[in-house]
């Protein structure tokens, strides 16, 4: 007879939905969170896709505390002091449910949700590990007595999972596979986010930044907006900021929290950003896996879900995370709910395993699996903006001999930039095989 | 060039006993040092009198991981030996 049936290790979106999903089926599943209330511990940037949310709670977007609904995404492009933009707002897509969310009070709410469907919350408690042995699996932790036996273990721990970590199921991240972000929360009032950002109260905007500084590949920012709050970060792939630029040791490397600093003081940032209160500062690791990459997600009693599965997609520079973590957990429950009904957990993880590659997250890994080695070409950051530029520029100056937009001119700003027509070829081949 | 800015405003339960240790002896041999240039809390330290040229405090960590991806997990450093605080400490965020 084991403690639990099912313990599930983390608190985020992913394992609280597991655990939602499995009390929801009377199964005896533990959530347990190192941290002193939930969310506590827990970072995003970020915009919630709610779709799946809405499908396994209800009543979520009336009741959920959510920051503003995003009606708008903008993509700017950085060369110098330049900026080049594109704003998007459309109403086929505008009754997504689409959220920006701040953890802290969202995941307090999401896993009192799990417990008033009757999961066992267990905060305070940090794993130590994971052992599987005959007939059942033991969550070692750092209480006094605090092994926690059970059927089967869902990790949801994070990029930096103790549970893929002591089992074996992960080996070591490699400083390719992950981006380092930075973030800083700025308190402004509700009326001057309105006015500043264009937005109707209750709405959101989204915006991401590239090509700063100057053909820094894989370098990318963000603003989203809150309803008193902004968030403004930097991400980075760390084996990019382990050798671009030199402010290192040996001089090379770059400072991501030097990037955002500076980032914060261009032009097509600062009156964005400007005033304000800074309320907090936070660092974290996002998975940079392409599909055919994935790390292991399972063995025997064991399952990763989330970010501890590296279930991320980077659509360059904005991420889609949550939504993936949380119908992983749903999968893991349903995974559980199976082995429970045959009398058997054996097969727990190969199971859950089956049940994510029928599911919305793998199609949409698999269907952009050729992304991420195109966002790693530098002519992205460093050609195409300054071209782009150019080309603008002999658009719209009132200076000399600017005659218009022309193919002439494209090509011409091109060669400058050493790029030929066989590279623009070839990379828009590559974007369109992407995507 | 400094984070103090930024970690004014984190918050954090301090344990009396430290989460990350780093074995200075395997920072001698390290020619890089991306710890003084990678973690975003400014956790590691560069003071020459030091063994290996590093003074680590962990009271002020995020929790982020990343020392031990480009540390400790790299077998030519391996330095940090990295681990999670115990329940209820460490780093504490309201926003998220």
């Amino acid at each position: 007879m084991t403690d639990f049936d099912v313990v599930v290790v983390g608190a985020g979106r992913a394992g609280t939905a597991a655990a939602y999903r499995l009390a929801q089926e009377n199964v005896d599943v533990a959530l347990v969170d190192r941290a002193r209330q939930p969310g506590m511990k827990n970072v995003t940037g970020g915009v919630l896709y709610g779709e799946v949310l809405a499908d396994l709670v209800p009543e979520f977007p009336e009741e959920a505390p959510l920051g503003r609904h995003v009606v708008e995404h903008n993509v700017q492009m950085l060369h110098d002091d330049a900026s080049i933009g594109v704003s998007y707002r459309d109403p086929a897509i505008r009754e997504e449910p689409n959220y920006t969310v701040q953890l802290g009070e969202f995941d307090r709410w999401f896993v009192r949700k799990a417990e008033e469907q009757g999961a066992t919350f267990v905060p305070e408690t940090t794993v130590r590990g994971v052992e599987q042995r005959e007939g059942h699996a033991v969550v070692a932790t750092d209480r006094d007595g605090g092994d926690i036996t059970c059927n089967a273990v869902v990790g949801a721990d994070g990029v930096n999972t103790t549970v893929g970590r002591t089992t074996g199921i992960r080996d070591p991240v490699q400083p390719e596979n992950v981006g380092l972000s930075v973030k800083q929360v700025i308190e402004l009032d509700r009326k001057t986010i309105d006015e500043r950002f264009n937005l109707r109260s209750g709405e959101g905007t989204a915006y991401i930044f590239a090509g700063f500084p100057e053909g820094a590949p894989s370098v990318g920012y963000f603003i989203y907006t809150f309803e008193s709050t902004i968030s403004v970060g930097a991400v980075g792939n760390m084996a990019t900021l382990q050798t671009y630029g030199d402010q290192g040791y040996d001089g090379q490397g770059t400072p991501l929290y030097d990037l955002l600093t500076r980032f914060k003081e261009l032009d097509a940032v600062r009156p964005l950003v400007r005033g304000g209160v800074a309320q907090e500062y936070q660092g974290i690791l996002v998975p940079e896996f392409g599909y055919d990459d994935l790390p292991n997600r399972h063995e025997g009693r064991v399952c990763l879900v989330g970010d501890a599965a590296g279930l991320v997609l980077n659509k360059g520079f904005t991420f889609r995370g949550l939504d993936f973590g949380v119908e992983s957990g749903i999968r893991a429950a349903e995974a559980a709910m199976q082995c429970r009904k045959r009398g058997n957990w054996n097969a727990f993880g190969e199971r859950y395993d089956a049940l994510l590659g029928d599911s919305y997250v793998m199609d949409e890994l698999r269907q952009h699996s050729r992304l991420p080695s195109f966002l790693e070409n530098e002519r992205l950051y460093e050609a195409y903006p300054a071209v782009a530029r150019e080309t603008l520029k002999q658009t719209f100056s009132s200076e000399g001999d600017a005659s218009g937009l022309t193919w002439k001119h494209a090509l011409t700003a091109l060669r400058r930039q050493d790029v030929g027509v066989r590279d623009l070829l070839a990379d828009g081949w590559r974007a369109f095989r992407s995507v | 060039m400094s984070t103090d800015e930024y970690l004014d405003d984190v918050e954090w339960t301090v344990d009396d006993q430290g989460h990350i240790t780093v074995d200075n002896g395997d920072c001698e041999d390290c020619s890089d040092k991306p710890c003084l240039h990678l973690c975003p809390a400014e956790c590691f330290d560069h003071q020459e009198e030091r063994q290996g040229e590093i003074y680590f405090s962990y009271e002020h960590c995020i929790e982020c991981g990343a020392c031990l991806v480009f540390c400790g997990n790299d077998p030519d450093k391996g330095a940090v030996s990295w681990t999670k605080p115990e329940g209820g400490k460490g780093v504490e965020y309201d926003f998220g």
